[in-house]
């Protein structure tokens, strides 16, 4: 279910660190329904670019909206339709996941017993209704990532901001992920994440954008990409004739 | 096959441990050479007050020792010889305790929770080689702060009794092999508990037992009663020395053989310095044979634990749904849920506890000694004037505010000043939700002024029914303490906005040291003027014997205005920064 108004919206979004550009004015749309990939080598400013988007990070110039709501000037409004699940899932390790659910959904304003239906809801689709009560410190990397994706999914956003979302996870909760991406994206909602599995972008995303030194150098379909790339079939192809580093094939013969 | 087991490597222990120990000595010249020449002057600085600091003790020690044989003295005291021999004794044993004791907890955390255990133990390196590198680095800043104090006094025992020149190098040599089967011995307790505890947990229970016991025993010393110390207490206080002359304790062989030694008894001396680095030895040798066969094990079931499975809590809706309902209508649910927030996590980390706790002792301390005192004015000759007489009594009585009010002042630095500190890596959470500002900041103050306020309501409460005071001085008292900690509250929050600290992996580091400093200055500041204003003018009062209630009501005038204005300024000042907090976390 695509809408034809952009949910994610960037204009000319930079940010410097001192005299060092980590974004530099990167434009894009992304709209409700649609899967956006966002791909870049190390240090190529995806990170950065999603911070700017959830609002954790001031743009140095340039703009980042949601729903419509520009994310510094109506931070209240746009944080409100968004769900955002860092790299690394840094969440409070003496609550438990129950209360961290219960916490989150206050944070959004929800009511008490829709809070306690859905985080019953999430623990169980994430299979952590057995450690729910147990506090966080005591999770493994994978629980602790799928307790993340769960406070991101309590207030049902229209947004989802995601930074390497399958790091760490069983290939079971992997899928699960991608299956709840896929059923929130047929619902209208505009899934933005970043990845280093360019499988998962393939076969998962609408849309591709991909990052280097900060530029957003190609962005579109596979179709797209394919076309930009001349002729290059596989995103693997793509994104390293595009970003660099199909050279090191040659390395890598020459050290075997 | 062959040609892999040909190519494996042998890698032996000493070159393992020299290997490790290098790399730290490395990593630290790097941090020293990288470091700003004002960091490099303070170390340097540091190094030689330190070594003039031992040269101080050296001294002080020979001249104090001395002392002791003075003839005036033991006239009074009696003869100290046997004393002055058992300071080895004494010093050695402390020392041995200390490394025990103090190396328990660094030992626990390098051999089980530094960062770099999976780094090293995935690579060919002998786990012994692993064990002894750890335990050396972990016990060598203990070590070098006992043989800061314990060393510079036995030299200065030994220039006090013109010990012999063996003397000097044989004690270095006793605290070196005493430490390393201090040490030894305490990695076996670590390695035992580990077995049975989480070490995560048992690191956070002697976090917070060490802070607790140390603040308690560093406060106790006021309750003693110095002045009235005989020379009786004083004899009994140095034969305390004595009793640590046990013939069967290894550690009393130590100090005697220096002794010994020291007076040209060869044969019984080295004879005992021997018998001490043979028993030291076979602990540390024991403990490296076991530690092979222990250590990993541990650490590997470390990984692999799994959690108990756990009833699951009952939740208690009954009692807390309505106390949260009646919040929710003066602030926002969501400032709400960030002040409920906080309190679960400080109560539950015990990391937290030992911070919070140590006001406690010490508004206990402090109130044993005021009704220990009777917290009544001396009538003295009893030639001091009525008004006089009066205007002391009220100084007694107010002083209960007083000590109520620096008590939540001291608790106020930790839940004011660290409110959005110990957010740490969380912050993200806060930071990309839909929670204002204002609210954040509302929901921190509540963090901090509620619990303080009821701390310091009960404080005051238990103090003025002791002294039975009147029920309208007492709701003045109440009235007081609440304005005042309302300000403090609204200094130590903006102070800790200003100097916040997200990135921090140990909670001491949370605040900025700066910050820390001149929220204290401040807001002590702010203490005394706000007692001040609520204070003067009853005083005033009952010099011009007018009724109290006037200089009360005057006073409540002018203090509530000035602390609400404390409350609201210095947060009104930082308001900008809470948007800023956090741009780098997540």
């Amino acid at each position: 279910m695509k809408t034809n108004y952009p949910l994610i919206e960037t204009e000319q979004l930079s940010k410097r660190y001192g005299a060092k550009p980590a974004v530099e004015a990167v434009s894009f749309q992304v709209q409700g329904g649609e899967i956006f990939g966002f791909l870049g080598p190390n240090g190529a400013g995806k990170t950065t670019t999603i911070k700017m988007i959830v609002g954790l990070l001031k743009p140095t110039t340039g703009a980042a909206r949601v729903g419509g709501f520009d994310v510094q000037a109506q931070p209240i409004q746009a944080k409100s339709i968004t769900g955002y699940v860092p790299d690394e899932p840094n969440l409070y390790a003496k609550l438990t996941g129950r209360e961290l659910l219960r916490f989150v959904g206050n944070l959004y304003q929800m009511d008490r017993k829709q809070v306690d239906r859905r985080s019953d809801e999430l623990l169980r689709l994430f299979d952590l209704q057995q450690a729910a009560d147990d506090t966080i410190d005591s999770y493994s990397h994978g629980m602790q990532q799928k307790t993340s994706l769960a406070a991101a999914l309590m207030h049902d956003p229209k947004v989802l901001v995601l930074d390497e979302p399958t790091v760490g996870l069983d290939p079971r909760s992997a899928r699960l992920i991608k299956d709840i991406l896929k059923q929130m994206a047929e619902r209208g909602s505009a899934i933005f994440l970043s990845t280093h599995i360019l499988e998962i972008a393939e076969r998962m995303c609408d849309r591709i954008g991909i990052i280097n030194q900060g530029r957003l150098i190609a962005a579109g379909s596979m179709d797209d990409l394919r076309r930009m790339s001349q002729g290059e079939t596989s995103l693997e192809d793509i994104f390293l004739n595009l970003t660099g580093g199909a050279e090191y094939s040659e390395i890598a013969e020459v050290l075997a | 096959m062959n040609q892999i087991a040909g190519e494996s490597m042998r890698v032996s222990v000493s070159s393992s441990v020299w290997t490790l120990l290098r790399l730290r000595w490395m990593i630290f010249m790097i941090g020293f050479r990288r470091a700003s020449w004002v960091r490099k002057l303070i170390v340097i600085f540091i190094v030689i007050i330190s070594i003039g600091g031992i040269g101080a003790i050296i001294y002080l020690s020979r001249y104090l020792l001395s002392f002791l044989k003075n003839p005036l003295l033991v006239e009074g005291v009696g003869n100290l010889e046997a004393v002055l021999n058992s300071v080895p004794n004494v010093l050695i044993t402390g020392a041995f305790i200390g490394i025990l004791v103090t190396s328990f907890g660094v030992l626990l955390q390098a051999l089980y929770l530094a960062g770099d255990m999976d780094f090293l133990l995935c690579r060919p390196v002998p786990i012994r080689a692993l064990f002894i590198a750890k335990m050396l680095q972990a016990v060598l800043p203990s070590f070098i702060l006992i043989c800061a104090i314990a060393l510079p006094i036995l030299f200065g025992l030994g220039l006090a009794q013109d010990y012999s020149l063996l003397f000097y190098p044989l004690v270095l040599l006793e605290l070196v092999v005493l430490s390393l089967a201090a040490a030894g011995f305490s990695s076996l307790l670590v390695m035992a508990v580990v077995r049975v505890f989480p070490a995560r947990r048992v690191a956070e229970i002697i976090g917070f037992t060490g802070a607790t016991l140390s603040f308690i025993c560093s406060q106790s010393g006021q309750l003693a009663r110095w002045d009235n110390l005989s020379p009786g207490d004083l004899s009994q206080v140095l034969a305390v020395f004595q009793r640590f002359d046990s013939p069967l304790s290894p550690l009393y062989w130590a100090g005697q053989g220096l002794v010994s030694v020291g007076a040209g008894d060869w044969l019984k001396g080295v004879g005992l310095v021997l018998v001490t680095v043979l028993a030291a030895g076979g602990i540390f040798a024991v403990s490296m044979m076991t530690a092979e066969k222990l250590y990993y094990s541990g650490w590997a079931s470390m990984q692999a634990r799994v959690q108990k499975v756990k009833r699951p809590r009952r939740e208690k809706i009954g009692i807390s749904l309505p106390k949260i309902a009646v919040m929710e209508r003066v602030i926002s649910p969501a400032a709400w849920a960030v002040t409920v927030k906080d309190w679960k996590v400080l109560r539950r980390d015990i990391r937290n506890m030992s911070q919070l706790i140590t006001p406690l002792i010490f508004g206990i301390i402090y109130a044993v000694m005021f009704l220990r005192g009777g917290g009544q004015v001396p009538a003295g000759r009893g030639e001091a004037p009525d008004w006089f007489m009066n205007l002391m009594g009220n100084f007694v009585v107010y002083s209960n505010i007083g000590l109520s009010l620096f008590v939540g002042w001291m608790l106020l630095g930790r839940l004011a000043g660290m409110a959005f500190s110990q957010e740490g890596k969380n912050y993200w959470l806060l930071k990309t939700s839909p929670i204002k500002p204002v609210e954040l900041v509302t929901a921190k103050y509540l963090v901090s002024f509620l619990p303080v306020l009821a701390l310091g309501w009960g404080f005051l409460v238990v103090i003025m029914l002791i002294q039975r005071a009147s029920l309208g001085l007492l709701l003045y008292s109440m009235v007081v303490v609440a304005f005042s900690i309302c300000g403090n509250a609204g200094i130590n929050l903006a102070f800790g906005i200003a100097g916040a600290r997200l990135d921090w992996e140990d909670p001491r580091q949370m605040q900025r040291g700066s910050m820390s400093c001149l929220s204290s200055l401040v807001s002590m500041t702010y203490l005394a003027l706000s007692l001040l204003l609520f204070f003067a003018l009853p005083f005033l009062a009952e010099i011009l014997r007018a009724p109290e209630i006037i200089g009360q009501t005057i006073g409540l005038l002018l203090g509530g205005p000035f602390c609400l204005a404390c409350a609201v300024i210095p947060l009104w000042l930082v308001r900008k920064r809470v948007g800023l907090l956090g741009e780098s976390t997540g």
